[in-house]
């Protein structure tokens, strides 16, 4: 379907099912809603959506889609996002993982696993970064070790977001020696109902505990789990990358601009400086020009590389000029409230500030521009 | 704006001959190789192509010619002979040159006559008015390459009938943003190449970090002034315009101060020409609003107004 019609028939069935698509807790109601209500709701929405066909467009047919251009995926996450609908922070982990998962895994794993992601029935989290290997990716330890069996991984993941509520892992894990660096990392999907892996959520600074350590120890997972060959770990990883940086950039910035109008229609005016808000409606306009150009590039089957590096600094910069913008607009919501509608902006202003750390920091970033955008010699 | 457009190998050879001319041609021998390759032409039948190719590549080559002119002529829907001119708006403003008979403006050169757009009771109207009659000045000041003509004096009241100003700022903002863009484009290639050959402590400074970052920064700030130039030509309305100009302006300047610290000692010299494209930068941020005077002026409208612009849609 392409978008213009997918456009105006999913705004209209979304008017038609307001009702059953609002979510049971949130600003409506006495209760500060917990991430298990977002998780909840986020389940509910893609349900409704799988099965009236809206997420089931831009996905291939082999995997439970429907097919047709992936800018469809794009406007089904801003569309939900403008209305509220679902807690942005995490909602786009599909779009992150599945592509990648489509092009490495043997065709009948990803064609059984892909609908019930889908269809919000199921949970995946990633398993990349480790306690010594945050930046440096080439570095990780998680080990695997092939057995008459299939693998035996143990080792120890972190920032690994909803694990606690993952049905199914995408694990990079060391299958070669340490020296082997990159060539010897090998990814595998992973049942996180199998023996030996203990999740841990990490209590953070906004109040959501979107992220965990996971334990893995002696894990067996079979060789038909296997995301590509062994020792295709990097080539993985680097697939992956870039869809972190497309449809769920552009949802990102759909939840920004939603919320900076929230704020400029809820705070007084003489707490909010003229030139600021020109300057924060100039950056969050930029990122997503940007966005929008590189989710057009992915639909039309360009490849991404590098240059998102440029949209993942504009995500941060952006996001952060917003909630720094919000702070002073707000500053009975962040600084004393504890209603409903204050713990949500105070959260929200919070998580901002992750914005330039987590998904590669800000400083990584200038170090790809200015290694592979601007070809400076490598400085390692 | 534009019936047909450029495509393919028309757009590539256009943009050639363009290139070709603004790194050749600088002044009336760029304005006479420009009307020489169909440029003029160009304008209003894809008005984006010529707009965007000419004035990116005029400031990546830092050359001058009266382009800008041509387009606000062009979106004033005025035949300029070769005899006139049109005045622009008084440095950092946008407003229309005249406001009841005071005339307060620029020009890219001087010519027998002056078509000046004045700010009436009923909206805007244009009259074509004696060069003899108002006051001009060519301008030295921070860009001399420039060579902007300040244009003082009286005009009586405007004959040549109502015209559409915030058509012509619209298209002039998107004229200066891409040239904005092309002159900062060139002054990070110089940074880049200087960081590159400039030896300290026995290897190229682009291996440190603080070097690198700031160039990356540069980059940034020039994709995404590229990003939100190519966003307002979707849908050209007052408010894209002015958001491509100011975020042209304002990533322009960021350009110009890493990279002048990044050349260091040698940018801040004549011998080197990052001077020249650091002027261009400084001054054509002042022509038809600031960055910062834009900036605020859209954050006061949004406060009145109590709402953001629509959404870029997808």
């Amino acid at each position: 379907m392409e978008l213009h019609r997918f456009r105006r028939e999913l705004d209209v069935w979304l008017d038609d099912h307001a009702d059953e698509l609002a979510p049971e807790t949130g600003l409506d109601h006495a209760a500060v809603p917990t991430l298990d209500d977002h998780m909840a709701q986020i389940a509910k929405v893609r349900r409704l959506t799988f099965d009236a066909g809206w997420a089931r467009w831009g996905w291939p047919e082999r995997v439970g889609g429907l097919g047709g251009t992936s800018l469809v995926r794009a406007y089904l996450s801003e569309a939900l996002t403008v209305r509220d609908l679902v807690y942005s922070g995490v909602y786009s982990m599909p779009e992150v993982l599945g592509p990648s998962v489509i092009a490495f895994a043997p065709p009948e794993l990803s064609a059984t696993m892909l609908p019930p992601l889908l269809r919000g029935d199921e949970v995946w989290c990633q398993g990349f970064s480790e306690p010594g290997t945050g930046s440096n990716l080439g570095s990780l330890t998680c080990r695997s070790v092939r057995t008459d069996d299939g693998w035996r991984v143990t080792g120890q993941k972190v920032w690994t977001s909803l694990a606690q509520y993952a049905q199914r892992c995408v694990l990079l894990t060391r299958s070669g020696t340490v020296e082997s660096a990159h060539r010897g990392i090998t990814a595998l999907f992973v049942d996180m109902d199998t023996p030996g892996i203990t999740p841990r959520p990490i209590e953070t600074m906004h109040g959501e505990p979107e992220f965990c350590e996971v334990f893995f120890d002696d894990v067996l997972v079979p060789f038909d789990r296997t995301l590509g060959k062994e020792g295709d770990g990097w080539a993985f990883a680097m697939d992956l990358l870039p869809y972190e940086r497309s449809t769920s950039l552009w949802q990102r910035a759909a939840f920004l601009h939603r919320r900076l109008a929230d704020a400029l229609a809820q705070a007084d005016a003489d707490l909010i400086d003229p030139a600021k808000l020109g300057e924060v409606t100039q950056l969050l306009y930029a990122f997503r020009a940007r966005s929008r150009a590189t989710v057009h590039r992915m639909a039309a089957g360009e490849p991404l590389g590098a240059e998102t590096s440029i949209d993942k600094v504009l995500l941060a910069s952006s996001e952060q000029a917003v909630f720094d913008l919000v702070g002073d607009a707000l500053p009975e919501a962040i600084t004393l409230g504890d209603d409903v509608t204050s713990t949500r902006w105070r959260s929200e202003f919070l998580y901002s500030r992750a914005a330039s750390i987590y998904g590669g920091s800000s400083e990584i970033q200038r170090n790809i521009i200015a290694r592979r955008l601007l070809d400076l010699g490598n400085d390692r | 704006m534009s019936g047909s457009t450029l495509e393919g190998a028309d757009l590539a050879l256009f943009e050639r001959s363009v290139r070709a001319a603004t790194e050749q041609h600088t002044g009336d021998a760029l304005d006479a190789a420009l009307v020489e390759l169909g440029w003029t032409d160009a304008l209003s039948f894809d008005t984006r192509a010529a707009v965007s190719r000419l004035f990116e590549l005029q400031g990546e080559a830092c050359a001058r010619s009266s382009a800008l002119g041509r387009v606000v002529a062009f979106a004033l829907d005025q035949e300029l002979d070769d005899a006139t001119a049109i005045v622009l708006p008084a440095i950092g403003r946008v407003d229309a040159p005249a406001v009841g008979g005071r005339v307060r403006g620029l020009a890219t050169s001087v010519r027998a006559s002056m078509f000046v757009v004045a700010t009436t009771a009923a909206g805007f109207a244009g009259s074509t008015v004696d060069t003899a009659t108002l006051e001009t000045r060519v301008v030295h000041g921070v860009d001399p390459e420039l060579a902007l003509v300040e244009v003082h004096g009286e005009i009586a009241r405007p004959d040549a009938g109502a015209v559409d100003w915030v058509a012509a700022v619209e298209l002039a903002q998107l004229a200066l943003a891409h040239e904005l863009v092309g002159v900062s484009r060139r002054a990070l290639a110089l940074a880049r190449e200087h960081a590159l050959e400039r030896i300290q402590f026995g290897q190229p400074i682009a291996m440190f970090q603080a070097v690198r970052h700031r160039l990356a920064e540069a980059l940034v700030a020039v994709e995404t002034a590229a990003a939100v130039i190519d966003a307002a030509w979707l849908d050209v309305t007052p408010v894209t315009a002015s958001m491509a100009k100011a975020s042209a302006g304002r990533s322009a300047r960021v350009v110009a101060k890493h990279c002048q610290q990044v050349l260091a000692g040698i940018g801040f010299t004549t011998e080197h020409d990052l001077h020249l494209y650091l002027r261009r930068i400084w001054a054509l941020d002042q022509l038809f609003g600031s960055s910062a005077v834009l900036t605020k002026r859209l954050g006061q409208d949004l406060l009145a107004s109590r709402e953001l612009p629509p959404l870029l849609p997808l």
